[in-house]
Parts: C-alpha cells; sequence; structure tokens
C-alpha cells in the first residue's frame, strides 16, 4: 500500500498559539481517509498546509515526496475542495471551471464533463452569486476534479448538503477510491463519514489522537458493551442470570442490561430457559461515542502513544478494562 | 505564460469591472472633449476674436492646427487614473472575493499570479486606451466635421498621439496590480491611488519645487509625448524615460507585493 499524502512532525504556529503540532499521518491510495476532530482542532489549517496555501512552521507534508508548490500543473495531480464561498459572484459556473482548467492546461471539454458529474449540467450558465450553498459545495467538488486527479482533498464537503446530496456525496467519494484515488475528507462529525471512510485520522488541539482503520475502531467500540433485555418475566429471567457468572442491572421496570453479553450466547440462553422476550438489543457504543471521548477527554499535554500508520491497539478514555 | 493570461483575460471579462470603468472613463473623457469645445466656442481659445479683427488670414473657430488637434484627441489621457483603477482592481477582486485560494490552488508560485496579473493589466489597459481613443476621435471628430473641419484632419493626427496613450495606459495598469499587490484591501488600494494623484501629488509639488517629473503624474504626461519638444522646458523627462519611471514604480511595488504574498497565510 502506498502513501499518496505524507504528513511528518507538521507544526503551525500562530504567534504563541501552536494550531497544529507535531502531526503525523499518512494517506493510503485507493483509500478514503476521515480527517476528523471538533472545529478549531486544526483540520482545515493542515489541509491549507498540505495545499501551501498557509506556510508550514515545522516538519513536513508531501504528495508521493514532493511539497504543492513543486508539483508541475498541480490540479492535474491533487484536487482540493475548500471551503464553499471562494467564487466570483457574476461568474458563471462554466467560466469559473474554465478559469482553471485554461491555466493548468486542461482541455476544456473536461468543464462540461465535470459538471455533468456533480450534476450541475442545467445550471453551468448560471451565475454563481445565484448558486445555493449545496450548489456551491458541488462546484467547489467540480473544480476539485477538473483536473482528474488521484489525490482528493475535501475540506467538510458535506456541509450545507440536504440528505440526498449527502448520500450522493458518499457514492462519489466510494466511486473515487474504488478507481485507485486516494481521498482525504475532514468532518467534525464521523457519523457523516462512518459509511464512507476506511481510515480515521483524528485530532484534537492540533495534536494528533489516533490513526486507525475503521474497521478496528469499530471492533473495539464493540468490546465493554452490553445487551439491553426488554422481557414480561423479568424476574424469572433475573433468576437464572444470577446462576450464571455475568453482571447485570435493571434499568426499567420490565428492562435489564447485561454486561459484555453477545446475542450469540444470550439467544439460545433465554431459548434455553424458555423466556419470552420482547425485545432483544445489542448496545454497543456508537462510533460517533468513541470519537466525541477521543476528542474531548483527549488532554494535549499528554499524547496517546500511536503507531502511526498501523491499526495498533488503543486505550479509550472511559473504556472498561 | 500565455496559458495564465488566457485564464486571467476570462476572469476579466466575467467581473463587472472592465464594462463599468470603461462607461465610467467614456462618460470622463466625452465630459472633457465637450468642455475643450464649449470653451472654443466662448473665444476661450481666441480664434474668434482674430475673425472679428477683420484682418490677417480668418481663423475658424475649431480645432485644425496640429496642437490643437494633438489636444483634442489627447483629452483621453485623463483616463489613465482608469488605467491605474483598472489594474487595482485587477489583482485585489481576488482577494476580496476570496478567488485568490483557487488562483494559488492553480498557481502556487505566487510570483507567477502576479505576473499573470502585470501581463493582463498591460494589455487590459491597451484595450481601454484603444477604446477611449477611438471614442475620443469618433466624437471629436463629428464635432469638428459639425462646426465646419474635416474628420480626416483629427484622424490624421493620431499616429502622433495614440501610441503615447497606448503606452501610459498599459504602464498605469501594470503600476495598478503593482499598488494592489501590496495593498490586497480593494477600497484601501483604491483610496490610496485617489489620494495620492488628487491630494499627495499636489502638495508634495507645492512644497519642493521640481519634483513633478519624478511624479507618476509627471511621467505619464512625458510618456504620453503630448509635451513633445517642449518636454525639456516644463522640466519634464522624454518619452522613453517617463516610461521606464513609471515602469519601475510598477515592478518595484509588484516585487514587494509578490514577497509580502509569498510568506502570507490564505486562511
Amino acid at each position: 500500500m502506498t502513501s499518496a499524502i505524507e504528513v511528518r512532525g507538521l507544526g503551525k504556529r500562530f504567534g504563541p498559539v501552536h494550531a497544529v503540532d507535531d502531526l503525523t499521518f499518512e494517506v493510503a491510495e485507493g483509500r478514503v481517509t476521515g480527517f476528523l476532530g471538533p472545529n478549531g482542532s486544526g483540520k482545515t489549517t493542515t489541509l491549507r498546509m498540505l495545499l501551501g496555501l498557509v506556510s508550514i512552521t515545522a516538519g513536513s507534508a508531501t504528495f508521493g515526496g514532493r511539497r504543492y508548490a513543486d508539483l508541475e500543473h498541480p490540479v492535474r495531480h491533487v484536487g482540493a475542495a475548500l471551503e464553499a464561498t471562494s467564487f466570483h459572484p457574476t461568474r458563471r459556473a462554466e467560466d469559473h471551471l474554465k478559469t482553471v482548467a485554461l491555466a493548468s492546461g486542461i482541455p476544456t471539454a473536461r468543464v462540461d464533463e465535470t459538471l455533468e458529474l456533480v450534476g450541475l449540467t442545467d445550471v453551468a450558465r448560471r451565475r454563481v452569486g445565484k448558486f445555493s450553498l449545496g450548489m456551491r459545495q458541488r462546484l467547489q467538488l467540480a473544480t476539485a476534479l477538473l483536473g482528474d486527479p488521484e489525490i482528493l482533498i475535501l475540506d467538510e464537503p458535506a456541509n450545507g448538503l440536504d440528505p440526498q446530496g449527502i448520500q450522493w456525496l458518499r457514492q462519489f467519494i466510494r466511486g473515487q477510491a474504488a478507481a485507485g484515488h486516494a481521498v482525504l475528507v475532514s468532518s467534525h462529525l464521523l457519523s457523516e463519514m462512518e459509511e464512507t471512510v476506511d481510515d480515521v485520522v483524528i485530532i484534537s488541539q492540533g495534536r494528533l489522537v489516533l490513526q486507525t482503520t475503521l474497521a478496528d475502531m469499530a471492533a473495539t467500540a464493540g468490546a465493554g458493551t452490553g445487551m439491553r433485555i426488554r422481557s414480561p418475566e423479568l424476574h424469572r429471567l433475573a433468576e437464572v442470570l444470577n446462576a450464571v457468572p455475568v453482571g447485570w442491572r435493571q434499568v426499567a421496570p420490565d428492562t435489564l442490561v447485561i454486561d459484555g453479553a453477545t446475542p450469540e450466547w444470550f439467544g439460545p440462553f433465554a431459548a434455553q430457559h424458555q423466556i419470552v422476550l420482547y425485545e432483544l438489543v445489542n448496545e454497543r457504543r456508537s462510533l460517533e461515542d468513541i470519537f466525541l471521548e477521543l476528542t474531548q477527554g483527549f488532554d494535549a499535554s499528554h499524547p496517546m502513544p500511536v503507531d502511526s500508520g498501523q491499526s495498533a491497539p488503543f486505550q479509550m478514555p472511559g473504556a472498561p478494562s | 505564460m500565455i496559458a495564465v493570461v488566457r485564464s486571467e483575460w476570462l476572469k476579466l471579462r466575467t467581473t463587472a469591472i472592465p464594462w463599468v470603468l470603461a462607461g465610467i472613463a467614456l462618460v470622463i473623457t466625452g465630459l472633457f472633449v465637450l468642455v475643450y469645445f464649449l470653451n472654443h466656442g466662448a473665444g476661450g481659445g481666441g480664434q474668434r476674436q482674430a475673425i472679428d479683427n477683420g484682418w490677417g488670414p480668418p481663423h475658424p473657430a475649431y480645432p485644425h492646427t496640429v496642437v490643437q488637434l494633438r489636444d483634442l484627441l489627447g483629452r483621453s489621457l485623463t483616463g489613465y487614473i482608469f488605467a491605474l483603477l483598472l489594474g487595482v482592481l485587477i489583482i485585489t477582486v481576488e482577494f476580496r472575493h476570496k478567488t485568490v485560494t483557487t488562483s494559488f490552488l492553480v498557481t502556487p508560485r505566487r510570483w507567477r499570479f502576479v505576473l499573470g496579473k502585470l501581463l493582463m493589466a498591460a494589455i487590459a489597459g491597451i484595450v481601454l486606451a484603444v477604446i477611449l481613443i477611438a471614442a475620443t476621435l469618433i466624437g471629436g471628430g463629428i464635432a469638428v466635421s459639425a462646426e465646419g473641419g474635416s474628420f480626416g484632419s483629427l484622424a490624421g493626427q493620431l499616429g502622433a498621439v495614440a501610441p503615447g496613450l497606448i503606452l501610459v495606459f498599459a504602464l498605469f495598469a501594470l503600476l495598478g496590480v503593482g499598488v494592489g499587490s501590496l495593498v490586497t484591501n480593494q477600497v484601501a488600494a483604491i483610496i490610496i491611488c485617489l489620494g495620492w494623484f488628487l491630494i499627495v501629488e499636489n502638495i508634495i509639488e507645492a512644497i519642493w519645487n521640481g519634483t513633478v517629473k519624478w511624479m507618476p503624474s509627471g511621467a505619464a504626461s512625458a510618456a504620453a509625448n503630448v509635451t513633445a519638444g517642449r518636454g525639456s522646458d516644463i522640466g519634464l523627462f522624454n518619452w522613453w524615460q517617463g516610461s521606464l519611471l513609471i515602469l519601475a514604480y510598477g515592478l518595484f511595488f509588484a516585487a514587494i507585493g509578490s514577497a509580502v504574498l509569498a510568506r502570507r497565510d490564505i486562511t
């Protein structure tokens, strides 16, 4: 697996403030990497340093070993969609794309292709000032895609999209990865990205909290959870549960929670004792819960040991050991 | 670089800037031509008195001497301030609407971005000059014809006047980009330019005699060659010295602007 993007010890100081501090992570080809962190955690600054828009005060950020500014016609290699405000209001959508195409030696026929790709063909001749936020996001995506780049960097692309738009965006991003492209997509909501990303890079207060695969994160989320059972025969269930070595607690008149149980174990157990069940819910913490714990509980002065690039086992704050 | 200029040309004509500026410049140039004729009509030029005296060769009341005709055609020189503003707007509009983010993604080496703007502004300045000269020729020519002169006599002076005007417009548009690269705030850059030409220059000239030839406006008069043969009399440089001075000012600001921009964080 080759790295499309390499960030090594990256740092940015605004005066006394460390907006980004000693950040190291990689983005693999053919995979979607979610770049996650709360608002103000340094995501946008990091992406802008990658793209040469913000100067770097420490470390490096490279694409296949080369800085963005050193790439020949960078938009043909790295497509970036940053905030959705940077259009001239009187310029038509297709003219905006043509200005980029002309300067980068991209055939102008590609303009119509990308407009079609993001579903803006009907408004190609409309002035961007009249665009909705969602349409601007699509035009940003079109700008990023214009040079048919092998690397895509998307900063909060789901902002302003309606549910259909988000669904479309997910499929679009998956399609890019399937075509072998590397996608780095930032978000402050893991839930928004959960179905889209392969890898996650989580930062908080400008520092790396965790780099892992989503699968590993999901597996860890499953550990230390329980099952919520609703039954009209709660007292009988309690009796049989007391005979086996599991912890449980009653949470409602007809509901109890069994710690660490799985449906595979509990289903046959309940059948064996012929207990009527109304409801059987696997109570796992959501990835979003973990994400929030990681980013809120994270103390920047004591970074967690992270084996970057590896799906190292990690200790989650608040997780039962 | 040709590709960059083509892109810049598309950027420019998809904004309101060239249309609004050219429109204002046309109106103002038209007013100057009108004022010129009103002055002549009122005998301000002294020609009518010559006729009334009843002796000597009759002088027509319309511009007919070479100096008068060139003076009339040269009315559009006053539009060079619009060429300057055109240059300022060409670069500051990117910061105002934050399109500079996309521009820097396309052209990450920022001096190239400034260079593209300089070339574009020079071309746009030439176009603006041609429009204003054409308008002056048509408006002035019609007025001269109406008073009994010939359109051709005015058009005949085109070769002497137009090159200098075009040169000055191109150089001032370039100077505008230089200023705009340093002062990227659009409103501030416009105020600085207008304040310089309307106020500061006059103050400097009033205090230090003879500084006018080093001022952009003095250099513009010299470069436009409106003082052909008289340049040294009124203490100006000759046309190529004046041109180089404007160019030097423009490139000086553009160089500092590029260096500052190269370090600037685009957030």
